[in-house]
C-alpha cells in the first residue's frame, strides 16, 4: 500500500487539476444570453440561441446599445470590451472586416467593460467614446481609439490625446468635456457593466454570437467566418 | 579475533541506521517542494484556461496582465506558455512526491528539471522588464514558485552531499 501511495497522489492531484481547468474553462463559456435584437427564429437548437436567462433580462445594458448594421440583421455579435486590452485591439480590425463582409446580415454591438483598475486609462477611453456618442461619433471615436492602441496606452495623461482625435472626428470641444463626466456617460457605462456582471463576463474580449458566447481563438476571421456563414444558413432556412 | 569482521559489520549497520536516520530531512524538503509545486500548478492552470479561453485577465496588484499575456512571447509554436508551465508543474510534483518516498531517481530527475525551470523563469522575467515593458502578477508568482523550488532542490542537493 505504501508502495502505492505517490501514485495515487500524484493521479489524485492530475484529477483535481483536470476538474478545475475544466470547471475555470465552462465558467465563463455557460452563460448563453438572448441577442440584444429581435431574432427570427427563436427555437432552440445548436445553431440558435438559449432562452434568455433571468439574469439577461434584468439587466438589458445601456440602451439603446452602440451598434452597427440593422436591427432586424440575421446575426448579431455583442461585443463586451475595454479600450486599452490589447486582444481588444486585435479583434477591431477582424469585426469590421465581417461587417464588409456580411453588410446587413450582420449587426454588431459594443458594450462598456472598462477593466478597472488593471487599465488605468480605460474607464477615461470609454468615458470619450460615451462622449463622442452623445454627438452621434461614437465609432469614429470607437475606431481611432482602437487603431491608436499604442499611441495612448503607456502616456501619463490620455485626455489631451483623445481630445486631439476629438477634433479630428469634428466633435464640439466644450459639449465633449462636459459630456465626460456627464451623468448619461457615467450611467451607460455603468448599465453595460451590470449586463457584463449578469452575464457572468470576467474579461475581455468578450463576444456573444446570437447570445452564445464565442471562444476567444475562434475570433479569427477563418474561423468567425464559418461561425456567421453556419448561424446565416440556419435562420434563412 | 573471529569477531572483528562482526564487529566490523555492526559498526558499518550503525552508520547506515544513523544515515538513514537524516532521511526524513530530505524527505521534508522533498515534500515542501511537492507542496511548493502545487500552488504553481494552480496559478499555471488559470493563466492557462484564460489563455485558451482569449479571456485578458485582471491583474490587482500591477497593470499589465493583459500586455504580458497578448505578447508574442505567451505561447511557443501556438501552445500557451501557461500549458507547458503547468505541465512542468505536475512534472515537479510527481518527482518531488515519488522521491520523498524514497525513489532515488525521481529525485534525480528533479534537478535538472528545476533547473531548467529556473533558467525559464529569468529568461521569462527579462522579457517582462525589458522587452514587454509590462509585469503579470500571475507570471510573477509562477518565478517566485520556481525560485523557492531551486532553494529546496539546492538545500536537497547540499543535505545528500554530506
Amino acid at each position: 500500500m505504501k508502495r502505492a501511495l505517490p501514485f495515487l497522489l500524484i493521479a489524485a492531484v492530475l484529477a483535481i487539476a483536470l476538474v478545475i481547468a475544466w470547471s475555470l474553462m465552462r465558467s465563463g463559456t455557460d452563460a448563453p444570453i438572448p441577442s440584444a435584437t429581435p431574432v427570427v427564429s427563436q427555437s432552440v437548437s445548436p445553431n440558435n440561441p438559449a432562452p434568455p436567462t433571468p439574469a439577461a433580462i434584468a439587466e438589458p445594458g445601456a440602451d439603446p446599445p452602440h451598434a452597427e448594421g440593422p436591427a432586424n440583421a440575421l446575426v448579431t455579435i455583442e461585443e463586451f470590451g475595454d479600450f486599452q486590452c490589447p486582444p481588444c485591439a486585435m479583434l477591431h480590425p477582424v469585426l469590421k472586416e465581417m461587417e464588409k463582409e456580411f453588410g446587413s446580415k450582420l449587426r454588431v454591438i459594443f458594450r462598456e467593460f472598462p477593466l478597472v483598475p488593471a487599465h488605468e486609462h480605460a474607464l477615461s477611453a470609454a468615458r470619450s467614446a460615451e462622449a463622442a456618442a452623445l454627438q452621434g461619433k461614437f465609432w469614429e471615436m470607437h475606431d481611432l481609439i482602437y487603431t491608436n492602441q499604442n499611441a495612448w496606452k503607456n502616456a501619463f495623461d490620455v485626455r489631451p490625446i483623445f481630445e486631439e482625435y476629438a477634433k479630428t472626428i469634428g466633435l464640439n470641444l466644450e459639449r465633449y468635456r462636459q459630456d465626460l463626466t456627464s451623468e448619461t456617460v457615467q450611467n451607460r457605462i455603468f448599465l453595460d457593466g451590470k449586463r457584463a456582471r449578469a452575464l457572468g463576463v470576467k474579461g475581455t474580449p468578450t463576444v456573444f454570437l446570437n447570445g452564445r458566447e464565442v471562444p476567444f481563438p475562434s475570433l479569427e476571421p477563418t474561423k468567425l467566418r464559418p461561425l456567421i456563414e453556419a448561424e446565416i444558413a440556419s435562420r434563412s432556412k | 579475533m573471529s569477531n572483528t569482521p562482526n564487529f566490523e559489520r555492526a559498526v558499518s549497520v550503525t552508520q547506515d541506521s544513523i544515515a538513514n536516520s537524516t532521511r526524513p530531512r530530505s524527505t521534508i524538503l522533498y515534500a515542501a517542494a511537492s507542496v511548493t509545486s502545487l500552488v504553481g500548478l494552480g496559478d499555471a492552470i488559470y493563466l492557462a484556461v484564460e489563455h485558451v479561453a482569449g479571456r485578458s485577465v485582471q491583474c490587482t496588484l500591477v497593470s499589465g496582465c493583459s500586455e504580458v499575456l497578448s505578447s508574442q512571447y505567451a505561447s511557443v509554436r501556438g501552445i500557451p506558455l501557461a500549458l507547458i508551465g503547468a505541465i512542468a508543474y505536475f512534472s515537479v510534483f510527481s518527482l518531488a512526491t515519488l522521491a520523498a518516498f524514497g525513489y532515488k531517481g525521481a529525485g534525480k530527475l528533479l534537478t535538472p528539471m528545476v533547473g531548467l525551470m529556473f533558467l525559464t523563469s529569468l529568461w521569462l522575467i527579462y522579457l517582462q522588464a525589458f522587452v514587454i515593458k509590462a509585469f503579470c502578477q500571475f507570471c510573477l508568482l509562477s518565478a517566485l514558485v520556481t525560485f523557492i523550488l531551486t532553494g529546496l532542490v539546492v538545500a536537497i542537493i547540499i543535505r545528500e552531499r554530506r
